[in-house]
């Protein structure tokens, strides 16, 4: 290219530092400045939050306990692990056998008779998993199916991960346990079944999030 | 029967699961031989020596490269898994030209093509062009091969021509670049180049290469004699360069290098993959669950439908379900009901992906009408016209509630949707709508070879009032507050460097024309650096739709910075079509510089007809045939790259009548374009997005005007292949 180049380059950016107004994005664009602020502020936002949290260290038994008086519906005690909390969740919604449970904050799991079919609002969110050892471990039988998890990838797409998993009585009596691989990888999910409900388990959300210890305080 | 297979190809898992574990399945599957630090030139590769080596399909990096020899800003884009393009501005030590600074700063283009990946015993191979539009002082050609010889130890070896064989080729003055001189590629003779990488662990690599780059540079003048320089202060010592490069984080490289044994160089990267979001599923709050309906005996009013005959129930539902969805970010813009079937129109205000709203809208929808309502008909809207229709049961939504979208996805019915439906009512208190915001504005004039960086900043004020669906008035004002980017007249002809100073362009009416040209952009300096207030856009805009699959535009007043009049554009596109037609009419008046109500002399009638397709995997394609600015006809091709998750990145090209000569330097209007979604770098559910137009802003020739609003962009989002596309987040 001819060496006495003239290049005039003009990219108009539009800052989101100290804006305002009432537009809602569906018209807006905001420029490296404005995404600069925000990611901070949510930065900033998130470590209070943190702060917050720790502040009132309230144990997972009082929380359970309060939230046993104040609400009158279903309700469970999820820990999980990936993300280094406990919460009391909620249910918000029932169709069928499934049923939605959600945080004060709005992150909800979905259960189908206590196991685990998806996550919302978390980040790295299960999608759906379709497990064919479901009637297995509900009926406390051996045998192995595959189980597919469904996940969003970064590109904004969603791909099935196929596991192949066999089911049998775990060390502990009454416990149901789950192996799964696939991909290079390996979990173990863990259930203890009365009565066809999965009363308490440890099932694997997925790479990013880990596991989840449900627990059922009122079903 | 199309539509199954539209969604099997866009809902197809093509890529390895493995991009959702990162590197703990890279035993299962065999990567892809992925670059491990980029080279000087700011592409995988060694040093100054490129590589068969790709980067992660999809990326985006920019590196700057400093040593004596020059500075090397480059960006790369990744655009199919084995073809690599680069576009890159350096500032080149030791040449002169007619500014005699010591240094020319020039633009330069690679591409790189993997024609064979590495398997068992073979190596990959790759074919490269380095700066191969016209020739520059970087021109060169390579076929390298790399192999991995141990998991840590990486070898490549090739052929080069051109620079990469120190024989770099002699450059013409008068030639004003910008076009293909493929009879020079791979001419001169070869000569053998090679590199060995070796990863210390995982954030450390060195690299060792034997390069045959002299660092030098020759031009013929127009009088025929050539003019020899030597970049930098000397030849490189010896053919033997060493680096070491350190990787902190995911995205960055910092690299230290030394060419010959003599000069030392730094440099940094970045490297961004949209497919690594930080939150892939995002961050937004669980979508209210549906609520199934009650047997029939504990609601037999409801199941029979004679609730419909109840003037006050729509109203009460409407109500409520506009708040329920103004809560999740849709705007419920009208509804029709009736005992068994509903249609709402919703306005999408805060999801990338029209499917997470539409399948959000359907799960309220089940918790606000009454059950003998079986149908359910979501029309999506775009400034205030509707674009489609998804048609689904009531019961298929409770029934595939969370499960594999696809099967929500082939009971639903997608369809182009009427202007306006029987029984359809307005909810009220939406319309009229007044929007507003106030928010600093930057600027910024990068690689501006005549100024270096200039930015300005300042406040700017927007304000859009619609009157009805479809009738937008919309005004911005501005005011600067500080900058260097000053008013200042285009560039004298024939002295190279000069330019007329503002008083003597605005004084001299005859200067706006340029042997014969118009000068529609090439003054464009003379619209900067106001200090008082200025209008950039004050306009009413009028969306409309005559037929199901053709939408309207008008749009009349201050178009845009430099122009202001009249811009009509019409769009055919079918829901279910990849094809789309459009065509564009616009009778314009150049404004006065001081951006207010005045206008200058200069008047064009010009436009274009367009056509548009989608093609798999994320590409789109558009071709406008017509008249540009200033008066000259071409047309212009652009390509864009897509992703589900909102990403876009495009290219285009702009060829005229009008002579190179004419034209200047470049010879044609080309630019790349970038689009990146807010939410996906902070995982947030919104629509806002970061933008850039890489462009050259200076020429006269392809111009082209910026109307705001063109229709193409805004009602693709909820056609059969964006949807279908992100259909994924229907149950999200």
């Amino acid at each position: 290219m001819n060496g006495a180049i003239k290049i005039t380059l003009a990219a108009s950016l539009l800052a989101g530092l100290a804006a305002c107004g009432n537009t809602t994005g569906d018209d807006g664009d905001m420029g490296a400045l404005g995404i600069a602020t925000q990611t901070a502020g949510q930065i900033l936002a998130q470590r209070r939050q943190s702060e917050q949290a720790t502040a009132p260290a309230k144990s997972p038994q009082e929380a359970a306990a309060e939230a046993l008086r104040v609400n009158p519906g279903p309700l469970i005690q999820a820990g999980f692990e990936g993300l280094g909390r406990t919460q009391i969740m909620a249910m918000t919604g029932q169709n069928g056998s499934m049923r939605t449970f959600m945080t004060p904050a709005e992150e909800a799991l979905i259960l189908r008779g206590g196991m685990l079919v998806g996550t919302r609002g978390l980040g790295h969110d299960l999608s759906v998993a379709e497990a064919q050892t479901e009637g297995m471990i509900r009926a406390g039988a051996s045998g192995s199916g595959t189980r597919t998890m469904r996940y969003f990838a970064g590109d904004g797409i969603e791909r099935p991960l196929q596991f192949t998993c066999t089911v049998g009585a775990g060390a502990k009596p009454g416990v149901t346990v789950e192996n799964c691989e696939g991909h290079g990888t390996s979990f173990q999910n863990s259930y203890m079944v009365s009565g066809g409900q999965v009363a308490v388990s440890r099932q694997w959300i997925g790479p990013n999030l880990g596991y989840v210890t449900i627990q059922t305080l009122r079903p | 029967m199309r539509r199954s297979r539209t969604i099997r190809r866009l809902m197809a898992t093509t890529l390895p699961a493995a991009l959702l574990f990162g590197s703990v399945s890279s035993t299962a599957v065999a990567d892809p031989m992925h670059g491990r630090n980029m080279s000087t030139y700011g592409l995988a590769g060694g040093i100054d020596t490129p590589t068969a080596e790709t980067l992660p399909d999809g990326t985006l990096g920019a590196t700057v490269s400093w040593s004596d020899y020059g500075r090397r800003s480059s960006v790369v884009f990744q655009a199919l898994p084995r073809l690599t393009t680069v576009l890159r501005y350096s500032r080149v030590e030791g040449i002169n030209d007619y500014r005699n600074d010591g240094y020319i700063s020039d633009r330069s283009f690679d591409v790189r093509l993997q024609v064979l990946d590495e398997q068992g015993w073979r190596p990959a191979v790759a074919v490269g062009l380095q700066d191969f539009i016209g020739t520059g002082v970087y021109s060169g050609e390579y076929i390298v091969a790399t192999k991995n010889v141990t998991p840590a130890v990486r070898v490549s070896a090739g052929l080069g021509w051109g620079t990469l064989a120190g024989k770099n080729r002699v450059i013409d003055s008068a030639d004003e670049g910008g076009t293909f001189d493929a009879g020079d590629w791979f001419s001169g003779g070869a000569k053998p180049f090679a590199s060995v990488s070796w990863q210390v662990n995982d954030k450390l690599s060195l690299v060792a290469e034997y390069s045959n780059d002299k660092y030098q540079a020759d031009y013929r003048r127009r009088n025929g004699t050539i003019d020899h320089f030597q970049q930098g202060d000397d030849e490189p010592g010896n053919n033997l360069n060493l680096a070491a490069y350190y990787r902190f984080g995911n995205n960055y490289e910092a690299g230290l290098y030394s060419i010959g044994g003599e000069t030392f160089g730094v440099q940094f990267s970045i490297a961004l993959n949209p497919r690594e979001a930080p939150y892939p599923s995002g961050l937004e709050k669980a979508p209210a669950p549906v609520r199934p309906r009650p047997a029939v005996a504990a609601d037999p009013d409801g199941w029979s439908g004679v609730w419909a005959q109840d003037p006050t129930a729509q109203p009460a539902i409407q109500q409520a379900l506009g708040k329920a969805m103004s809560d999740e970010g849709q705007i419920l813009e009208s509804m029709a009901l009736t005992s068994n079937r509903a249609e709402v129109r919703l306005r999408n205000q805060r999801y990338i992906s029209q499917a997470e709203a539409i399948g959000r809208t359907a799960r309220l929808m089940t918790r606000a009408l009454p059950p003998s309502v079986e149908t359910f008909v979501i029309t999506s809207t775009a400034d205030g016209v509707p674009t489609s229709s998804v048609t689904v049961r009531r019961s298929d939504v409770e029934r595939l509630e969370n499960t594999e979208a696809s099967q929500i996805a082939t009971v639903a019915a997608l369809t182009d949707a009427p202007s306006s439906a029987p029984g359809l009512v307005r909810t009220p208190d939406v319309y009229p709508r007044f929007r507003w915001s106030i928010k600093p504005y930057w600027d910024l004039g990068i690689f501006s070879a005549e100024d270096g960086l200039t930015n300005e900043v300042g406040a700017e004020a927007r304000a859009s009032y619609e009157l009805m669906p479809g009738l937008f008035l919309t005004g911005a004002l501005r005011q600067r507050a500080f900058g260097d980017i000053d008013q200042r007249g285009p560039g004298i002809p024939g002295q190279r460097g000069q330019h007329y100073t503002a008083e003597e362009y605005e004084n001299d009416p005859s200067l706006e024309t340029n042997d014969g040209i118009p000068r529609v952009r090439s003054d464009t300096r003379m619209y900067t650096g106001n200090h008082d207030p200025v209008i950039p856009e004050l306009t009413l805009a009028y969306y409309a739709k005559p037929t199901e699959t053709i939408y309207t535009r008008v749009t009349a007043g201050l178009l845009e910075r430099a122009y202001g009049g009249v811009s009509g554009e019409v769009l055919w596109k079918p829901v279910n079509s990849p094809l789309a037609f459009g065509a564009e009419i616009n009778r314009v008046r150049k404004r006065d510089f001081d951006q207010l109500f005045d206008f200058r002399d200069y008047e064009v009638t010009m436009g274009h007809v367009s056509a548009y397709y989608e093609f798999a995997q994320g590409f789109t394609a558009q071709l406008d045939v017509g008249k540009y600015l200033a008066g000259d006809k071409g047309a212009t091709v652009t390509v864009t790259r897509e992703f589900a998750n909102g990403w876009r990145i495009g290219a285009y090209a702009t060829k005229t009548d009008m002579s190179e000569e004419d034209f200047g330097e470049g010879s044609f209007d080309k630019g790349i374009t970038l689009s990146i979604p807010l939410g996906w770098a902070t995982g947030t559910a919104t629509r806002e997005r970061v933008s850039a137009d890489l462009r050259s802003l200076s020429r006269d020739g392809g111009a082209q005007l910026n109307v705001n609003g063109r229709l193409y962009d805004r009602v693709r989002d909820s056609h059969s292949v964006k949807l279908y596309e992100g259909w994924g987040r229907f149950w999200r």
